[in-house]
Order: C-alpha cells, then structure tokens, then sequence
C-alpha cells in the first residue's frame, strides 16, 4: 500500500469499512511509514471530535414524540374504521337497491349455514371400555379413580341424544322450541325455531322471545326472521315500540327497511313522528327514501316542525 | 475487524424471526405489535432527524411523519427486504425534503439568535454537556461551528451517508440500499466527506 491509499484508507479503516486484506495493508503501512502514522493519529482525533458533535436525541422530546404520535394513530385508525363503515353502507345501499329481497335471504341462509359450518367436528375418539366411539351424548366427569399401569376409571354423567316428534300445539315442542328460539347458540337453529313457532298464535310466550330477538340478536338474519314473524302483531304498542327502537339504533339497513314496511301497514298516532325523525337521521339513502315514500303515502310531511 | 470504529448507535440489524413476527401482526392490525416496531427504531429516526435538521421541532415531526407513513403503507411491506431499510428511507426523503425546502426558502436558517449572538441551532442544542467550563465550553462551541459549517457544505448524498454511517452505524452496504445507491458510491461519498472534514478540522483537534 502507497501512502496516497493509506491516506485515502484511514476513514474507511475506523469506520470498519475495509476488507480484511485492505485492513491488513493498512495496518503493515502506518507501522512502516511516519507520516502515514501520524496522520492517521489526526484522523482518530477528527472522529473523537465528530462523536462529541453528536446529538441524542433528547428524552423529553422522544416521550412528546411518542406521545403525539400514539394520539394521531388512534385518529388514523378511527379514519381507517369510518372509511371502513362507509364502504360497509356503500354495500349495503347498493345490496338494498338492487336484490333487498335477495340480500335478506342471503343474511339468513348466512346465519343457517355459517353457523352449522362453524360447528366444530368431533374428533375421532378411541374406542373405550363401556363406552361406544359413535355413540352421542354428552359426557360430564363425576368422579375418577386412578388405577395400575396408567388406568382411570371415570363415574360420567351422560346426556343421550334421542328425537322426538310433533306439532307446535304440543306443549312440550312448543316449549322446546320457545328454548332454542331464545337460547340456542345457532343462529340458524333460532330462526328457524321463531319459524316453525309464528304458525302458533295461541300462546303469549312467543311474542316477548320475538321481540327480544328483534332487538338483540347479534344475528341480522335472526332479526329478521323475528320481524317476519311479528307481523301479525304489527298493531300491538309493544311491537310498534320495539319497531321504532329497531328504526333508530338497527345498524342493518335490511332491518331497517323491513321495520319501516310493518310500522307502516299499520299506521297509528305516532308513526309520521317517527319517520319524520328518522329522514332526519338516517344515513342509508334507501332507507331514507323509504321513510320519505311512507311519509308522502300518508300525506305527511317529510320534515320536522 | 479493527476497534476503533465509530460507535454504533441503533445498528439496525438484519429482518429475524421475531422482528418478522411483530410485522405480520402489525400488519393485521395489532396496535400493540406497532408500538413495538415504533420503540425498536424511534431513537434512531428521531437521531438521524435531529443531526440532519438540527431542530428538535422538525424533528419531532419528522418522526411524527414517518410513522405516519409506515403505518399507512406497512401493508404494503414485503418481508423479504429490511425494514430498517424501508423506515430509514422514508426518514432521510423526508428530511431532504425539508431541508430543501428551507434552502429554497432561506427562512429555516439553521443560525438562531441568542444572548451571545448568532449562533447554530445545532449549538444550542448539544451546549448543556459543557456548560459548567467556559473555556471548554468556548472551545466545543467553535469546534461544533466548523463541523457545522462542514456540514452544510456537504452534497446531499455525502451529508446523508455521513450521517448514516458516523451516527447511526449503519453499514455502508446497508446505507447504499437505503439511498437507493450502490455500497460503492455510498464509500465514495463517506471518503469524500470525512476528507473535507478532515481538512476543516485537521489543524483544530
């Protein structure tokens, strides 16, 4: 290595950015050449001085950083889920213009085969003594008893599976159905059950399941099968309360739309009010129409006074 | 490998397993995932902005942009290249572009105003370390004027890689990556710079 290399090196050396062999050179050079030596003593003290020019950055200014930066995330991220609601009722607006009855159709077949589909499957259980692999029913462990070479004997509860049949006339159909139509954890199997039970309108039991249902299923589909089978009561003030409360706070604009078609088949006192409240209000465009439609249909106008 | 380099601070290390992890799950949405990536790398991002822009506050928002940025796009990330690649690039554009924005303008001088007259904004910044000796002080003060003065002669590229390599650590193949140059431009423009800065300071130290 010349002097004008090791010159040209002595940066690269103390930034570690020679190869091995340019190192070495390096080094053999400045033990041999005086010159060379001393300028690379300058060279060090040079960086020394460039280290003190150094800024950290300060604490105070990285908590303030970190601060205001955890502020704008959230602001972005609560854009990011508006824009996503937005295109939501985009779809959904779109949906209820061009194919509602479809739509509604679709969120019930949704909610039948989604949730079977979601049904865990088994897996496939070793045969054990006293107990059948492809026999159903649930087991609860009462008691154990562990015995030699890793066996256990276990006390279970068992709850058999077995099929029954009738009509909703049946008190005990009837009341097993009221159970899964309020109770069942699928969504299929509930509105199904609201299904098979709107054919019997004699008793009172079903009517507050419905209602319930309409106003608290997480289920769309579920809502509006309970909306469907409400229909008969449609002149009732409970219903007609419940369906001013589904009309104002139902993020589904399918419900929506369908509580608007059973307030206004059975007009009362109250119902202009109410529709008038929400034009004002509503957010979907069909279903705004709709309620503006309902208004002029009974001579009211659109607006609140 | 000789040991007297410069010291590394926040050398950003290659993508691992770990550090792939916390971005898919950023990706997905994980707030708290994000918030890691942000601590693992915003000591070095707010570094490089204040040693390039000398201005606590321009670099609060360089930091403040940057993120912003990553979080918008990381998307858009692929793990198959280095994030601190992706996160330093994002730092240095948006630095030149503020720093040329202040050269167009001329309103951003880096010279503040102060009791003892003009002086750095730069100065102003690191002077806390020297204030209880005044002869010291004195001398830190006119030693920081020159590499300032050093400083803001450099090209763009040279000032960048500088940065980069002195005060980040960064390796000069990584910096290359980073600028969007090759290793052996990025060495090109370090030797050049610490050669300029050797002449500015070399009858000082």
């Amino acid at each position: 290595m010349n002097c004008e290399l090791a010159k040209k090196n002595a940066a690269l050396f103390l930034y570690g950015e020679l190869t091995i062999e340019e190192e070495q050179a390096f080094q053999d050079h400045i033990e041999t050449c005086a010159d060379c030596g001393r300028e690379f003593e300058t060279e060090k003290r040079v960086q020394a001085a460039l280290n003190r020019n150094e800024v950290a950055a300060d604490p105070a200014l990285l908590a303030r950083s970190r601060r205001e930066l955890g502020l704008r995330l959230e602001n972005a991220r609560m854009r990011r889920a508006g824009l996503g609601a937005w295109l939501r009722r985009l779809s959904d607006l779109r949906i209820a213009v061009l194919a509602r009855p479809a739509a509604a159709l679709a969120l019930v077949a949704l909610g039948f085969f989604g949730a079977r589909l979601a049904t865990p499957k088994a897996a496939p259980a070793r045969e054990v003594a006293g107990l059948a692999s492809a026999e159903p029913g649930v087991l609860r462990v009462r008691y154990l008893e562990p015995g030699p070479s890793g066996r256990v004997q276990l006390v279970v509860d068992e709850t058999r599976q077995r099929t029954i049949s009738g009509t909703v006339d049946d008190d005990q159909i009837r009341r097993l159905l009221l159970a899964a139509a309020r109770e069942s954890t699928d969504a299929g199997l509930r509105a199904e059950s609201m299904d098979v039970l709107k054919a019997d309108r004699s008793a009172g039991e079903l009517r507050p399941v419905l209602l319930y249902a309409l106003q608290h299923d997480s289920n769309p589909g579920v809502r509006l099968k309970a909306l469907d089978a409400l229909k008969p009561y449609g002149t009732e003030a409970d219903v007609r309360a419940a369906l001013t409360q589904v009309l104002l706070t139902d993020d589904n604009p399918g419900v929506r739309a369908q509580a608007i078609d059973l307030l206004v088949e059975h007009k009362g006192g109250m119902t202009a009010g109410v529709l008038q409240e929400v034009v004002q209000k509503e957010n979907n465009s069909y279903v705004r129409l709709r309620c503006q439609r309902a208004l002029e249909d009974m001579n009211a106008s659109v607006g609140t006074f | 490998m000789n040991s007297e380099a410069a010291p590394a601070m926040n050398r950003p290390s290659p993508i691992d397993a770990d550090e792939a992890a916390l971005i898919r799950a950023a990706q997905k949405g994980d707030h708290e995932a994000f918030e890691r990536l942000v601590h693992a790398y915003d000591r070095g991002v707010l570094q490089i902005a204040m040693n390039l822009l000398r201005s606590p506050d321009d670099a609060h928002d360089i930091y403040q942009e940057a993120f912003l940025r990553v979080f918008k796009n990381l998307h858009l990330f692929r793990l198959d290249s280095s994030f601190s690649t992706w996160l330093y690039r994002i730092v240095t554009n948006l630095c030149l572009d503020l720093m040329r924005k202040r050269k167009t303008r001329r309103e951003e001088s880096s010279v503040v105003e102060t009791a003892d007259g003009p002086r750095d904004r730069l100065d102003t910044v690191a002077e806390g370390r020297e204030l209880g000796d005044p002869q010291r002080s004195l001398i830190s003060r006119q030693l920081r004027s020159r590499i300032n003065r050093v400083l803001d002669e450099l090209t763009e590229k040279e000032r960048l890689v500088f940065e980069l390599r002195h005060y980040q650590g960064m390796r000069l193949r990584a910096i290359g990556e980073t600028l969007g140059t090759s290793e052996e431009a990025a060495k090109m423009c370090l030797f050049r710079a610490t050669q300029k800065m050797r002449v500015a300071l070399g009858d000082f130290v």
